[in-house]
């Protein structure tokens, strides 16, 4: 089917063939396991267990009543040694689970459900139930997500397989691995929004996973969509606009055109939630970059502390690294490989020397305007770029500093080496300070 | 793993392109090579010697204000080397060395780092400096005498005694061939002797992607419709005077033309219109680099006028429910 392009957006290097044709491999048991107790936007859970107690694995250890949460569980058995801040990867601290886990894992008890029985308040009490959030990198709790106001109408239901960021495999390696889990997942969205019609969009980059997908699928109601690989084609706005041509209003949500967008990650975790009552106590991370010995697609168990991950993998070529928790547009460089990982990790990137470097020298803008050639957002970065530094926040809000998605596109093309996306994610608090009095 | 390893930690994105500032400027210095090296082909030594005390002029200027503004020396942005060499090219040969300085100081000085740098000048530095000696010209009838024992006398060559075909355009005289204007004629300032090797350059920048189409072809479009209307021969304009320097190297420039694509339109159309009107209305040279000061001075407002609305600046939400049946 025929997509639309949406305007700016670039081809960067994809840097994905270190782990692209990788089968995902079941990481080794690490030895402590850290489980934030916020890992997803919304409100803090309250730690259900306390030091010294017996979890077993896909226990739910942390809850909140608050309706824009998710709860989380013990991704495997093990004793609770202690319930204190811990990194967390956005340099935080955050009140965190720490199990010393058990030499012995038993099997996960899973049930197994009718999917031709279930009903809609089924499927969203099982997503929340299992903790569920989106696993693209946002962590929004899907069960909330999948309540919209009842004014909203939800009539399209994308799903996300762009996976539009450099480096990134493990949505790839996932439509691989599991097209059925995939379709079945989809298929239990459709029904719980009552939607006629999914769309599944892949970039053209992996055609392997498009096939594998095109073969198992025997719903003519899912469409897969073969998009243009161009970053950021898995943001939001810019697939709603590609795959449907609406436009999602400024300072807008996507239900606000009708549609619904889930990572495919997401899908796989809402089959296998609705079907065995598993709760997400498990992701595909891919562990990558050209300074890890052995680049992998790794399933790992949510709370494994960084430093497991790249042990496991080899360790890291030379030093000094960069360690990148996401892709490396939108990833936040970590300071510690204490860190664990959350449920919206989608891969750990460590970067080589020479792109590891700590130059911050940057320039004056010279109005070269490839930013502005490139921003999907249709925004003037450049002029932003000044207001933001200056401090000028009343100009930076008059030219849309607001509507940034922080995609990085402007920092990445600035010849000046500007850092536009720091100076706007510096700014935006400022703006949103101002514009509430 | 030590808890005494260090990483690397900084804001996304992780990934930079590998254009940068001083790539760009060298490449502009590069592609103004051709046009370079026939004018110190035709004019021998004064052309060398015009483009040598421009580029050291610009160097010195720059250091000593980024000295006097207490600023870090940005000689590897190339931008001052560029303004000196631009200065130059708009200088003819024969002009005293002294002057083809001051107005590199004028461009470097005044135009660029007084204004603030690069990236925050208004004006174009190499335009400005050029002009600013014209609007000078009546000091040096004063002072020329002073400065005339410094002038450096390199002998005779024949083809600088002749006239421009600007000048014999004014004139009614009669003109070199189109073809012989467009490939070389040793006559004017060292960027007018070849439009053709400027256009090489100009190519090797649309290649390097560092210029656009919007600006050279609605100045030159808007030029081809006004001299047909006013009855000119509109070949023979394209090929004198600064014409092609000005559509492709001066008015292209990043700093001082506008960032919206109206915009570049707007602003080419508008500098196509004055050079008509300065060479065919007021009949006098130097057309091209006042137009395109002029509209320099006119930047921000068009910027403000042809701004695009950002993604999502939509008034009604349409949702077409029976759209994907």
């Amino acid at each position: 089917m025929e997509v639309k392009q949406f305007f700016g957006g670039i081809h960067v290097p994809h840097y994905k063939s270190f782990t692209e044709h990788k089968a995902i491999k079941e990481a080794s048991l690490p030895g402590e396991i850290v489980i934030p107790l916020l890992q997803h936007t919304g409100a803090p859970n309250e730690p259900l267990v306390k030091v010294g107690d017996k979890v077993k694995a896909g226990q739910k250890i942390g809850s909140t009543d608050k309706f824009v949460s998710a709860p989380v569980h013990a991704s495997l058995s093990g004793t609770v040694t202690a319930i204190e801040p811990r990194p967390f990867v956005t340099g935080q601290m955050i009140e965190s689970i720490v199990i010393a886990v058990d030499k012995n894992q038993d099997a996960l008890e899973l049930a197994n459900n009718n999917l031709e029985k279930v009903s809609k308040e089924d499927i969203v009490n099982a997503v929340k139930e299992a903790g569920i959030v989106g696993m693209g990198g946002a962590a929004f709790p899907t069960a909330v997500k999948l309540s919209p106001p009842p004014d909203k109408k939800v009539d399209a239901l994308i799903i996300n397989g762009c996976e539009c960021e450099p480096y990134l495999t493990c949505d790839h390696r996932l439509m691989l691995e599991k097209p059925t889990e995939l379709l079945q997942g989809i298929k239990l969205l459709m029904k719980m929004l009552s939607v006629d019609q999914a769309f599944l969009c892949i970039e053209d980059n992996k055609d392997d996973a498009i096939e594998a997908v095109r073969q198992q699928n025997d719903d003519p109601n899912i469409v897969l969509l073969r998009m243009p690989t161009k970053y950021p084609q898995g943001s939001e706005k810019h697939l709603v606009k590609a795959a449907l041509d609406r436009e999602i209003p400024s300072g807008g949500l996507p239900f606000d055109i009708g549609a619904l967008i889930q990572n495919v990650g997401t899908c796989v975790a809402i089959y296998e939630a609705v079907k065995f009552g598993k709760p997400l106590i498990e992701r595909v991370v891919a562990v990558t970059g050209q300074n890890i010995q052995e680049p992998q697609n790794l399933m790992v168990k949510i709370g494994t502390p960084l430093a497991h991950l790249i042990e496991e993998c080899g360790g890291i070529v030379s030093e000094p690294a960069k360690v990148v928790v996401g892709g490396p547009m939108t990833g936040k460089a970590q300071d510690t490989l204490d860190v664990p990982v959350v449920k919206g990790t989608t891969g750990v990137v460590v970067l080589p020397p020479d792109m590891a470097l700590e130059d911050m020298d940057y320039s004056d803008c010279v109005r070269c305007c490839k930013c502005v050639e490139h921003c999907p957002m249709l925004l003037y970065p450049n002029q932003i770029s000044i207001y933001c530094e200056a401090g000028m926040i009343r100009e930076a809000a008059d030219w849309n500093t607001m509507d940034c998605i922080e995609c990085g596109i402007c920092a990445y093309v600035c010849p000046s080496k500007r850092p536009i996306t720091q100076l706007v994610q510096r700014t935006k608090p400022l703006i949103r300070e101002l514009l509430s009095k | 793993m030590s808890d005494a390893q260090k990483f690397v930690v900084t804001p996304s994105p992780h990934i930079k392109s590998l254009d940068t500032v001083s790539n760009a400027m060298r490449d502009v210095f590069i592609a103004l090579m051709p046009v370079t090296l026939v004018s110190i082909y035709f004019f021998r030594y004064y052309a060398a010697l015009t483009i040598a005390v421009c580029l050291v002029t610009a160097v010195l200027t720059e250091l000593l204000f980024k000295k006097l503004m207490n600023k870090k020396p940005a000689l590897h942005d190339w931008s001052a080397l560029l303004t000196g060499l631009f200065v130059a090219l708009l200088f003819q040969a024969t002009t005293p060395w002294y002057k083809a300085a001051l107005a590199t100081f004028i461009a470097v000085g005044i135009a660029k780092e007084l204004a603030g740098g690069l990236g925050w000048n208004r004006f174009n530095p190499a335009l400005f400096g050029r002009v600013a000696l014209i609007f000078l010209a009546p000091l040096y009838a004063y002072v020329n005498q002073w400065f005339h024992p410094l002038a450096i006398h390199l002998g005779p060559l024949d083809t600088i005694t002749q006239a421009t075909p600007l000048a014999l355009m004014r004139a009614g005289l009669e003109m070199p061939p189109v073809s012989q204007l467009f490939f070389a004629f040793p006559a004017g300032a060292l960027s007018e002797v070849s439009p053709f090797a400027l256009l090489i350059g100009a190519a090797y920048l649309f290649y390097k992607k560092h210029i656009g189409w919007r600006i050279p072809v609605s100045i030159l479009a808007t030029m081809i419709v006004l001299t047909v209307i006013t009855g000119q021969n509109p070949v023979l304009h394209l090929v004198t005077g600064g014409i092609m320097i000005g559509a492709f190297f001066m008015a292209t420039d990043w700093v001082t033309s506008p960032m919206t694509d109206k915009g570049k339109i707007i602003y080419g159309i508008a500098i196509g219109a004055l050079i008509v009107l300065f060479r065919v209305g007021f009949m006098i040279t130097e057309g091209v680099a006042y137009s395109i000061l002029i509209m320099n001075a006119f930047v921000p407002l068009i910027e403000k006028a042809t701004s695009r609305p950002q993604f999502g600046n939509i008034k009604a939400v349409a949702v077409p429910m029976a759209e994907q049946k």
